[in-house]
């Protein structure tokens, strides 16, 4: 993934079955926090001519 | 009318003791069961309600946006015309407040098992946080179980009866346990014996003892006392050495059994059906589904103590029977569904119309929702975006479709609860207004939306628009895609001619398809034919015998001996099946096909079997008792020998039957010469169920029970002419010599060797080399690869009346299937592009339904092509195929893409 | 950058996940809204591409959840 020029923790998995929401509130709260703390993501995004 | 936006129970003043959560927490008088009920509708639960008992309140009624709150429903009495009955009560969970030694009702910390069950659960009142009842909520580090609550016990309940289910949810709520609150935890689990006779359990046993470390202490515990000044608990128990011992506890859990309710007895009564000692619906080995009374069929808990997967084999044995005897009422009143014209859309501009759900206030009270649809009317191809109060009310519906029609709409997309319970709904709608149900796509903004984001409406109508946009991105990418039909052969073949195979053939014979069994052997029968009697007392070679007649008799039924398969082409519903007999070929086409291939005796070389005539397996020794030989009633002593070959490292399960077959045979000794000393030498005694009626009755009879364990096993020893049999008995710790004149062993069951036929249907087999169904609990009889389906000791060992059951329940969903005639397949199914296909095969080995295969003719011969009817849509070969030759229709590249795409276009 | 909020695409499968986000929402309970739904029919389907195109189109992160 680095490799790729993905920093590690953009990319997030999880396994949470159909039954367990507490599960997932925990998890998205989790991911969004972790992604959150990378800051904005720099490295991969397409350049946007900026229009001015 | 509900609408399940939950205002009533959020507004309702009165709470409950909330029974789904064993009590543990409160709910409202108006509620929901639990939150995955289906249909998700609230209701009013009348004892309790102000308004119902005091004429007051009606808070619900106020607030209730659809009106859908009526005080005035009444209890009403219908009358139904019905060909039979198929009674599925279940059983009511024991109740322990009268065992005033463990004190239940007066210790917070003493709980039952259910009430534990709702304390790990994810989705109960502690979230899956194992805490206790006490005030001070505390995560405990020491937890007890303590098994045969209400099961075993006549001094206390009256129950002679064994749960069945106890000891396996003992230890997997053990497992779960120490998976929740760490290693840490330490798990004891007090019991008699540990009956884990099940597919799978003896491993799951194992596992808890050895890897997860919990502690299996044989003991009844005799009290529970509370530590003073604390909620902590103390027990005594004696050990198997006869000490004394007093040990504390955080928790202690009471593995309550099953009985069945005074409700349903009185049902029974009422019905005329016969009841067995223990209060469980009568029933012979032979008709296992079948009530006393002609045309009422029973299945579940209430035919017997039993765990999920029996009691899915069951209820499927229950409708099969109930379907045989209606079978020529087949169709006789089905309505058939006027249908639409579909109007071709391909090389259309899209034309998409959005649809915006208020839901009520659930979506409009948090997400701007005439925003959103405004907002939806300046995305690209939108041709018309409106709000709707009900997308989902039958007028709604019926506008809906109107304007797909006026405006010459092509797309729809409707942003409303989720796709989950309402794409059907609105694919529906599509298809009365003439268009492919697949040109549609959901926006979630209810349930991952609204209902999540109360607090935060603008983020949420934020959302809302990025959800609408990527759908309304997504669904211009669609395509209409068809769902082939596919015609089912109506013949059925199954493999196998003993107990289990016979069942399922005459249950498909009886429903009126032509049916074939397919036996190896000169007979039909299989390892019946060597059995004397089933538990609840059967002669089996006389019911054989009546069973063989039935179906030697039975116009519908070919049975084919002395043959074998060789080759099996095709798929559900077009199967083509190469039979050898006497070495010529023939060709039989059916369209399911059920796996009966049973097991056979493990032939010991333990024990000096082989050596000595006095030294018999089971099966042997019901020989002599169904040839009547004389010469059992002038032997002086018997020992049966348990566990030989089962439970032992290189077969590590239980062989299911071996107990109560040798407590039967033991008693069966007793019977011909009631002075006999008759001896059984087990590792653990697993007469589950009402058999442990018998294992009383051997007790009382006289019979001697010595246990023995894996390391010290009994020794076989033959001196001059005399055999005896040394052992160390567990009462007084010192080994015992038995001189004896008959030694039975009970021998393993081995499923035989289905290798071949795994691979031509591509069903899997497992380690121990039995069929491995489609689901462990909820799919006990059938196969994840479709139109396959097995039964009898070909999936584990079993008794005759199970394997009966099992043969019934193959044959129930076999005709599920065959019924419809035609099958569908599903539109949403991944496509080769044979052109693009590098011939790889990865394919082919990771499908899980075996839905690719190798094209073998015509131009594209060697490439992937994808069996539709078999293809699940899954993905997988998508993903996996390196040549982007594999299309997923309606999950494709380019429509996920759209999805992605469409979000970097932030509002 | 304290009211910056991320965007992130979560890849949830049909059967698990986003059958547990649809139970969240039955039992209303409360999450970070920035996540972004598509609904995959099992992870499975899940390509390296869609998630490098998630990043390449702007998302700061990306969730696959079976």
């Amino acid at each position: 993934m680095e490799h790729m020029g993905i920093e590690p923790g953009r990319l997030q998995f999880s396994w949470v079955s159909s039954a367990e929401s507490t599960k997932f509130v925990q998890v998205v709260t989790e991911v969004t926090q972790a992604i959150k703390e990378l800051g904005p993501n720099k490295t991969l995004v397409k350049s946007i001519p900026e229009v001015a | 009318m509900c609408i399940a936006c939950g205002a009533c129970a959020e507004k309702c003043p009165k709470k409950v003791v909330d029974p789904y959560n064993a009590g543990i927490v409160k709910r409202k008088s108006a509620y929901v069961e639990y939150p995955q009920a289906v249909p998700l509708k609230y209701c009013i639960d009348g004892d309790s309600c102000i308004y119902i008992q005091k004429g007051k309140c009606g808070a619900c009624k106020k607030i209730c946006p659809t009106d859908a709150v009526d005080f005035d429903q009444q209890p009403q009495t219908e009358t139904l015309q019905v060909g039979s009955v198929v009674l599925a009560p279940g059983f009511a969970p024991f109740d322990p407040s009268k065992f005033d030694n463990y004190q239940y009702s007066k210790l917070p910390n003493v709980m039952t098992s259910l009430e534990f069950e709702r304390i790990l659960s994810a989705s109960g009142p502690t979230m899956g946080h194992v805490t206790r009842q006490s005030k001070d909520k505390a995560e405990p580090k020491k937890i007890a179980w303590f098994q045969c609550v209400g099961s075993r016990d006549m001094n206390k309940c009256d129950h002679s009866y064994c749960s069945s289910v106890c000891c396996m949810y003992a230890i997997k709520e053990a497992v779960i346990a120490k998976e929740h609150v760490g290693d840490d935890l330490d798990c004891a689990v007090f019991f008699m014996d540990i009956r884990t006779p099940g597919k799978d359990f003896e491993r799951f046993y194992d596992n808890a003892r050895e890897k997860h470390g919990i502690r299996f202490i044989r003991s009844r515990v005799h009290s529970v006392d509370p530590v003073l000044g604390t909620d902590d608990l103390e027990i005594r128990y004696v050990t198997e050495n006869g000490e004394m011992v007093s040990e504390n506890f955080d928790l202690i859990v009471l593995s309550i059994g099953m009985e069945t309710s005074p409700e349903v007895i009185e049902l029974a009564k009422k019905l005329t059906i016969d009841l067995t000692e223990g209060n469980f619906c009568q029933t012979s080995s032979f008709e296992p589904v079948a009530t006393s009374r002609k045309g009422i069929y029973v299945c579940g808990a209430f035919q017997g103590p039993k765990d999920i997967p029996q009691s899915v084999v069951d209820s499927s044995a229950a409708a099969s029977a109930a379907g045989e005897i209606l079978s020529s009422a087949r169709n006789t009143l089905i309505k058939s569904k006027e249908v639409v014209p579909e109007v071709n859309v391909v090389n259309e501009r899209p034309r998409i119309g959005v649809f915006v759900c208020h839901c009520g206030i659930n979506i409009a009270g948090v997400v701007d929702v005439p925003a959103v649809a405004e907002y939806a009317g300046t995305l690209p191809y939108v041709e018309f975006a409106t709000d709707n109060l009900y997308s989902c009310s039958q007028d709604t519906q019926d506008t809906m479709a109107k304007i797909i029609a006026e405006k010459g709409l092509n797309r729809v997309v409707v942003a409303a609860c989720t796709p989950k319970t309402h794409e059907p709904l609105f694919q529906e709608t599509l298809i009365n207004a003439g268009l492919n149900k697949y040109l549609f796509e959901m926006a979630n903004i209810r349930n991952q939306d609204s209902w999540v984001h109360k607090n935060n409406p603008e983020l949420a109508t934020k959302k809302a628009k990025d959800l609408i946009r990527m759908a309304v991105h997504k669904v211009a990418l669609m395509a209409p895609l068809k769902e082939a039909e596919l015609e089912i052969n109506q013949a059925a073949m199954v493999v196998g001619g003993g107990i289990s195979g016979m069942a399922a053939a005459r249950s498909l014979a009886r429903q009126g398809y032509q049916t074939h069994i397919i036996e190896k052997d000169t007979q039909l029968g299989g390892q019946a034919r060597k059995i004397f009697r089933t538990a609840s007392g059967d002669s089996v070679p006389q019911k054989l015998a009546g069973l063989i007649d039935e179906i030697q008799k039975n116009k519908n039924i070919h049975i084919h001996l002395e043959t074998e398969i060789r080759q099996v082409e095709g798929f559900v519903g077009n199967f083509e099946t190469t039979l050898a007999v006497n070495g010529n070929e023939d060709i039989l086409n059916h369209g399911v096909a059920v796996m009966a291939t049973g097991g056979a005796p493990y032939q010991p070389e333990e024990y000096h079997y082989g050596k000595d005539p006095r030294i018999l397996t089971s099966l042997e020794l019901d020989q002599k008792f169904i040839q009547d030989d004389a010469a059992l009633k002038d032997i002086n002593t018997a020992v049966f020998i348990q566990c030989v070959g089962s439970r032992e490292p290189q077969r590590p399960y239980c062989s299911r039957v071996c107990c109560t077959h040798s407590v039967d045979n033991a008693l069966e000794l007793k019977k011909l010469n009631p002075d006999m000393d008759v001896f059984v030498l087990y590792r653990e005694l697993r007469t589950y169920g009402e058999r442990e009626v018998l294992y009383k009755q051997a007790r009382e009879a006289g019979v001697i029970f010595i246990r023995f364990s894996l390391e010290n096993k009994p020794e076989v020893v033959s001196e001059g002419d005399k055999l005896f049999v040394r052992v160390i008995d567990h009462v007084i710790g010192r080994p015992v010599e038995i001189e004896t004149d008959l030694i039975s062993l009970a021998t393993a069951i081995i499923p035989n060797n289905a290798n071949d036929l795994a691979t031509f249907f591509k069903v899997p087999i497992n380690e121990d080399g039995f069929f491995v169904e489609r689901h462990a609990k909820l799919g006990p009889v059938e196969f994840a690869t479709d139109g396959v389906f097995l039964c009898g000791m070909a999936h584990y060992p079993k008794p005759i009346d199970e394997s009966i059951a099992q043969g019934q329940a193959a044959a129930s969903r076999a005709v599920a299937l065959l019924a419809r005639e035609t099958i569908f397949t599903s539109g949403t199914i991944a496509e080769t592009d044979p052109a693009l296909c590098s011939e790889c095969g990865v394919c082919v080995s990771v499908c899980p339904y075996s839905a690719p295969s190798f094209t073998e003719e015509g131009p594209f011969a060697g490439r992937a092509q994808i069996n539709p009817v078999l293809c699940k849509g899954c993905g997988l070969c998508v993903a996996s195929c390196r040549s982007g030759a594999i299309h997923l229709k309606g999950f494709d590249n380019d429509q996920i893409f759209a999805q992605i795409f469409a979000l970097s276009k932030a509002v | 950058m304290t009211d910056w909020e991320p965007k992130i695409v979560a890849f949830l499968c049909n059967w698990c996940s986003y059958g547990a986000a649809d139970l969240a929402g039955v039992g209303r309970m409360e999450y970070p809204s920035n996540i972004r739904v598509v609904r995959i029919p099992c992870t499975g389907r899940m390509d390296p591409k869609f998630f490098m195109a998630a990043l390449r189109e702007g998302a700061d992160g990306v969730w696959v959840s079976g």
